[in-house]
């Protein structure tokens, strides 16, 4: 196994001494911190429900009809991450492009829904950061989430480009495979999220 | 609470890659548990517990699709599943110890805590 | 040290000019230039934190004193741990994890090269922010732990808390960077050969520091950007009018703060590992039980961090469990103590400045220890918390700990990092009076605490009996600062006429002894083949049973050495601390600037990571 890595290293700088790359590896790591950073902010969330003093209560502003859908967006993005992948690998670059930016798409619509959700939270039902314990652990932690999604939009969007005017090929098989792992990551978070503060009573 | 489709498409790929068969296997199968945590919503008179484990459940099964199949975590090194897995049940373990000590459910019923 | 000027293996050596030299200091993706650019820092910093812990001293040697304020004191107790703690043992035990990791485990570079210069400039510009307070009149005033809802807008109106909130969140970043690539580096990066096990224990200690880094740093960030938010944009997290609860701050800051203490002395005690074995000429005794030692450290270290809070109000049940916990985490703590003891023990022990200090932290270490396996206990903890006591207890585990450790590895890997030896004679009487020194300023203070003085007063009345140990403990450090003294006399000298150190000066076990010092850019000419644990010893001296020294490799040639790709230096990671630092900063100043700072960090982000992609040259992925 040492010396076949030993072998694979004098091809490839980022493979190390398990087979993996680095990058692939980092990312992982990365995830398992970003696992720390939403529990931290769901175990916030969880200790402050049910106390605010004051303020609409969750269930009387949540639709969940449009956050479900949100959800099978997501899901859905997942899947076409994957697609694309996939296509990545078999050299068919169109077809991996094409799927990237239905997966932005929808990843895009879903940060559009999240916006409309805001809005109507603060402009009908009166519901702000600084409306209640409600209004500041939800908004904090689903931005949060939000602004994930929208970083990993602008990514998609990028290799998209990069797609596009021809500077993306099956060498960078590694490089969309992160992306997909960042991006999957997002929406299993969301999985969570939807779970516990949405539909659980 | 296993759902059939999910178990098809797990066996169906034991050791090697997965195919867009099974990605898509994948996507129906979460798909349908979205849809049953949905409409769990709505079943009348359905005892809060209840609710609430098979929620939990039906997430905790999604979640694992996603990240045992779109994530290949599965078929991967072992290493990267040590990678995750740890730092996640850490977080866990540390969400559910904030909910304790906020006394988010009651931890020894007889005891004020 | 000598100045690297910045080259291909193969090419030809330019001498630089001297703007070209900063420019590769300022460019450098070496991990061996980023350890030294760590390392000074750390001690300029440690410098700092030290007079303003003088400074302290020097206001509560008498009763009654007016050298400074109520409200000075607050920033110099709240600067002084925040810079020692961040600004100087981390990075300290950064400087190492730089220069040393890839040295440990045969490899000629970290994982992420350029990621790692960016934590280090990350680094820089957030320990910036944090002085530019001292020149704002805004130093930080609410303690290194930021308590709330102290540290809300109604009790904290100016901006001197802001300071502190974005500087450690810079600060965060940094750490979090910086353990993502040493994580990788340590599990893909080893020689071929080199097993997990047969990796050298200060890499395995650093291992689990970096986990801890990745893990707890997250939790501090989500305290701190609920504290953002409740100060800029009107949250109610720590808002007791709202239902909010202090508590959440306490429980988000320790479930960082306690891996956090483990962060700042497993590298010490990786480097104590490294030292004892060299200078008793005997293995490490028990090196695996060590190291899952470290792990449980580790692990179990996320289980305890509510015996910070023990006189909250938490009740029984939570009190109880953290305290078995706690008390429960001391158990493979000593198990190392034994373990380092067993290693000197039957050795043929050399006397030199590094084992010095690490026989000094075994020492201190134990004695912190101890103080802190009383706090164990909830009800001797409702004594103990917020007085001297404790002040006195962690100064023992962290500076008689970690800074005793650190300034081993300093002694230890100095020949190796310079070329040259440190001078003996200077380096004991830096010993000795630092130990001397220590231990008559925090000695006492176990026993002020256990007769009730309060940590964190500016001053106190002369007829409490308290007067005569705060003079002795002030004169301590005082020691301390001449002891230092010794030791930047001792780094001078060295530089300038230093004995030639040579590879191995102290007839080492591991692979960094067997190149040149200071090495290459590449570490290894040949990238080694390793057998077992202490590899390079066993080469040198075989196994003691009867297996034979290995004999000598044939010559390196220079085609060998063409052959050796080094990345190339970088101008982004600079460019991106600052741009990086300009946004956070911006909330201080306005709203535009956030979001220039903003947009220029997203574009020099994409810039940073397309710099390899597809380039004109063939160094790219």
């Amino acid at each position: 196994m040492a010396d076949h890595a030993v072998a694979h290293a004098v091809h490839d700088p980022n493979i190390g001494n398990t087979g993996l790359d680095n990058r692939k590896m980092g990312m992982w790591a990365f995830l398992g911190s970003d696992c720390m950073f939403f529990g931290s902010l769901i175990g916030t969330y969880l200790a402050y429900k049910g106390k605010s003093i004051s303020g609409p209560l969750p269930h009387d502003v949540f639709d969940i009809p449009l956050t479900s859908y949100s959800a099978a967006l997501l899901l859905a993005s997942s899947l076409t991450m994957v697609l694309a992948l996939a296509a990545l690998q078999q050299s068919r670059v169109k077809a991996a492009g094409g799927w990237l930016f239905v997966t932005a798409m929808l990843g895009l619509h879903f940060v559009l829904n999240q916006v409309y959700e805001f809005t109507t939270f603060v402009l009908h039902h009166g519901l702000k950061l600084s409306t209640s314990l409600f209004g500041s652990s939800f908004f904090v932690l689903t931005g949060f989430h939000g602004a994930h999604v929208t970083g990993g939009v602008i990514w998609l969007l990028i290799l998209v480009s990069l797609a596009m005017r021809g500077q993306l090929d099956a060498r960078d098989y590694t490089k969309v495979e992160i992306t997909g792992l960042y991006w999957h990551f997002v929406d299993i978070v969301w999985v969570a999220i939807f779970t516990v503060i949405y539909l659980i009573p | 609470m296993a759902d059939p489709q999910a178990t098809a498409a797990a066996h169906a790929t034991e050791g090697g890659h997965a195919t867009v068969r099974t990605y898509i296997n994948v996507a129906i199968a979460l798909a349908v548990i979205t849809a049953v945590e949905v409409a769990s919503l709505y079943i009348p008179g359905i005892p809060s517990g209840l609710l609430v484990s098979s929620l939990l459940l039906m997430s905790a099964v999604k979640f694992f699709l996603v990240v045992g199949f779109f994530m290949h975590l599965r078929y991967d090194h072992p290493i990267l599943r040590a990678l995750f897995v740890g730092p996640l049940i850490i977080a866990i373990l540390i969400i559910l110890a904030v909910m304790a000590l906020f006394s988010a459910f009651v931890l020894l019923p007889r005891v004020v805590l | 040290m000598a100045t690297q000027a910045a080259f291909m293996p193969g090419t030809k050596v330019e001498t630089l000019t001297f703007w070209g030299t900063v420019a590769s200091w300022l460019t450098t993706v070496d991990h061996k230039r980023i350890g030294i650019l760590y390392g000074t820092s750390a001690f300029i910093f440690f410098l700092v934190g030290g007079i303003e812990a003088l400074i302290m001293r020097l206001q509560l040697a008498r009763p009654d004193n007016t050298l400074v304020g109520a409200e000075r004191f607050n920033e110099l107790f709240t600067m002084h741990g925040t810079t020692m703690i961040f600004l100087a043992v981390m990075p300290l035990s950064a400087a190492f994890f730089n220069y040393m990791i890839p040295l440990l485990i045969g490899a000629r570079d970290v994982a992420f090269p350029r990621l790692n210069a960016l934590s280090y400039w990350i680094f820089l510009s957030g320990a910036l922010l944090l002085n530019s307070s001292w020149l704002f009149g805004m130093a930080p005033d609410g303690g290194w732990f930021g308590y709330a809802n102290l540290t809300t807008t109604q009790f904290s109106p100016r901006h001197t808390i802001d300071f502190w909130m974005l500087g450690l969140q810079i600060l965060g970043i940094s750490s979090m960077l910086a353990g993502f690539n040493f994580l990788v580096t340590i599990i893909n990066m080893r020689a071929p050969g080199m097993t997990l096990m047969r990796m050298p224990v200060f890499v395995w200690m650093s291992f689990v520091t970096q986990f801890l880094l990745v893990l707890a740093f997250p939790a501090i960030t989500v305290a701190l950007i609920l504290l953002m938010f409740d100060r800029f944009f009107g949250t109610l997290f720590y808002a007791p009018a709202a239902g909010g609860d202090p508590l959440l701050w306490q429980h988000l800051f320790w479930i960082f703060g306690h891996p956090e203490v483990y962060i700042l002395i497993l590298p010490a005690m990786g480097i104590v590992s490294e030292v004892l074995p060299t200078f008793a000429r005997k293995p490490l005794f028990g090196a695996p039980v060590v190291i899952y030692s470290g792990i449980m450290i580790g692990f179990f270290g996320f289980g305890v961090w509510s015996h910070h809070m023990f006189s909250v109000g938490m009740g029984p049940v939570a009190d109880a469990a953290f305290s078995v916990s706690t008390m429960l985490i001391a158990v493979p703590t000593g198990v190392k103590i034994l373990n380092w003891i067993g290693t000197l023990w039957g050795g043929s022990i050399r006397f030199r400045t590094p084992l010095y200090f690490a026989l000094g932290f075994i020492a201190m270490f134990t004695m912190g220890g101890l103080s802190g396996v009383m706090h164990a206990s909830p009800p001797v903890d409702l004594q103990q918390t917020d007085s001297y006591f404790v002040v006195a207890h962690f100064h023992y585990v962290l500076f008689g700990g970690s800074i005793f450790g650190l300034f081993g590895g300093i002694y230890y890997w100095w020949p190796k990092i310079s070329g040259k030896m440190l001078d003996e004679r200077l380096g004991l009487w830096h010993f000795w009076l630092m130990l001397l020194g220590f231990n008559m300023t925090f000695f006492p203070q176990h026993y002020l605490g256990l007769i009730g003085m309060p940590r964190r007063i500016y001053t106190y009345a002369g007829d409490l009996g308290w007067n005569f140990w705060n003079m002795v403990s002030t004169i301590g450090a005082f020691l301390i600062a001449v002891s230092l003294l010794f030791f930047i006399a001792n780094v001078f000298r060295s530089l300038r006429s230093g004995a030639v150190a040579g590879n191995d000066p102290w007839d080492a076990r591991t692979l960094e002894w067997s190149i040149p010092s200071p090495p290459p850019v590449y570490n290894f000419a040949r990238v080694p083949q390793v057998q077992d644990r202490d590899d390079f010893w066993l080469a040198k001296h075989g196994d003691g049973h009867g297996g034979a020294p290995r004999p000598k490799a044939a010559p390196v040639t220079a085609a060998e050495i063409a052959a050796i790709h080094m990345p190339p230096t970088s101008y982004w990671p600079i460019v991106l601390a600052i741009a990086l630092t300009v946004m956070v900063s911006g909330l201080l100043i306005s709203t535009y600037q956030i979001i220039i700072g903003g947009l220029a960090t997203l574009v020099l982000m994409y810039k940073f990571a397309m710099e390899l992609h597809r380039p004109a040259s063939g160094h790219g992925h």
